[in-house]
């Protein structure tokens, strides 16, 4: 007989699995804005779960970071419940060769970026042929897991979050 | 002489864009692995169940839902069959899943010893596809009824990132109903 059930922690209480659940939500919803996960990774502490942006006209991916803060233990839980930060970056990717084109974009936009990295609470970074766009929110997990008027919550919250990052990138889509 | 330059130009931009298709071709393969785990996260959970437990050893993914209310718990194995690019074109996109049914139950350890005294033969292979087995988590007290499926993600996954969720979900549904069917009928 064989089994994997020993590749699962045993988790003592519902409690220390609210970080997963609210992964399945994230998961969930981001599969509802038609974005399907391409990048998973999860330890004790931290998840990361990328997404592709199919059909949006400005985004290429957005990267999703749930790292639990408090909560851990049932008295941590009680006192400050289970609060979280959820970083969001969005990406624009721009498949740019020209030369003439990228000397351009590196004398205008991206400069620019390295001088004036944050708008607003939303910062600003590049790599090579990407623009990242990043937020940070804190939030408390259980306002968006366990009912349906949660999920309708964290939905909100994800697509007010999306279309932030998306206009705060939108000068820097080029087109291919 | 310009005019050559420019040519010059036009020809690197075409062997970027070149090179950006065979890359991506190579990436979407890498990226099934995880776009698995994803759309099997999303199902699971757009039917009822939360996400309880997610770990990966790098080959293997395992995911563990549970249905809070009743608190009946589902756990899958997740293995690309095809990692590599040649694999996947030459014998195409398959995976290997494995799906388990759990139900809690008070007097565990009798109908445990029951099951497993069923199972005499050493040489059962228990990995070809479509054998029910059972299994326990005796730390947490739960009977699984459990298949091994090998499943064609191309039926799943399309071209641009395009994910057939529904038959996906119909997969899953169909086969926990199974499992279910298996599990209680042998408790009773």
């Amino acid at each position: 007989m064989f089994s994997f059930l020993s590749n699962f922690k045993h988790k003592q209480e519902m409690r220390e699995s609210k970080d997963e659940i609210m992964i399945g939500e994230l998961v969930l919803a981001m599969h509802h804005l038609g974005a399907p996960t391409i990048r998973l990774y999860a330890d004790s502490g931290q998840q990361y779960i990328s997404f592709k942006l199919v059909s949006d006209p400005i985004l290429n991916s957005v990267t999703i970071i749930l790292d639990r803060k408090t909560g851990g233990s049932a008295l941590g839980e009680m006192l400050v419940g289970n609060k979280a930060v959820l970083t969001v970056q969005a990406e624009v990717k721009n498949y740019v060769a020209d030369p003439d084109d990228l000397l351009q974009m590196y004398r205008t936009d991206l400069q620019n970026i390295f001088r004036v990295p944050l708008l607003g609470d939303i910062r600003l970074d590049h790599q090579l042929n990407s623009v990242m766009a990043t937020k940070k929110l804190i939030i408390d997990i259980d306002q968006f897991i366990f009912s349906h008027e949660n999920r309708l919550r964290l939905h909100r919250l994800l697509t007010n979050t999306l279309a932030e990052l998306r206009e705060a990138l939108r000068k820097y889509k080029k087109t291919n | 002489m310009s005019e050559k330059l420019e040519q010059l130009d036009q020809v690197f931009v075409g062997l970027v864009k070149k090179s950006w298709q065979y890359h991506n071709e190579v990436i979407r393969n890498t990226y099934l692995d995880d776009m698995l785990v994803g759309a099997v996260i999303a199902s699971t959970v757009e039917i009822g169940y939360s996400l309880i437990d997610l770990n990966s050893d790098g080959q293997n993914h395992y995911l563990r839902f549970e249905h809070l209310p009743t608190k009946v718990r589902v756990i899958f194995r997740l293995k690309n069959l095809a990692e590599d690019l040649l694999t996947a074109k030459v014998l195409g996109r398959h995976a290997q899943v494995i799906i388990g049914y759990g139900i809690m139950t008070p007097n565990f350890s009798s109908i445990w010893q029951t099951l497993k005294a069923e199972i005499k033969s050493s040489f059962l292979d228990t990995s070809e596809p479509g054998i029910i087995t059972c299994d326990a988590d005796i730390t947490a007290g739960y009977i699984y009824a459990q298949v091994t499926l090998i499943l064609n993600l191309d039926d799943y996954f399309k071209a641009n990132f395009q994910i057939d969720q529904t038959l996906l979900q119909q997969h899953i549904q169909a086969t926990l109903h199974s499992l279910e069917k298996y599990l209680r009928g042998r408790l009773q």
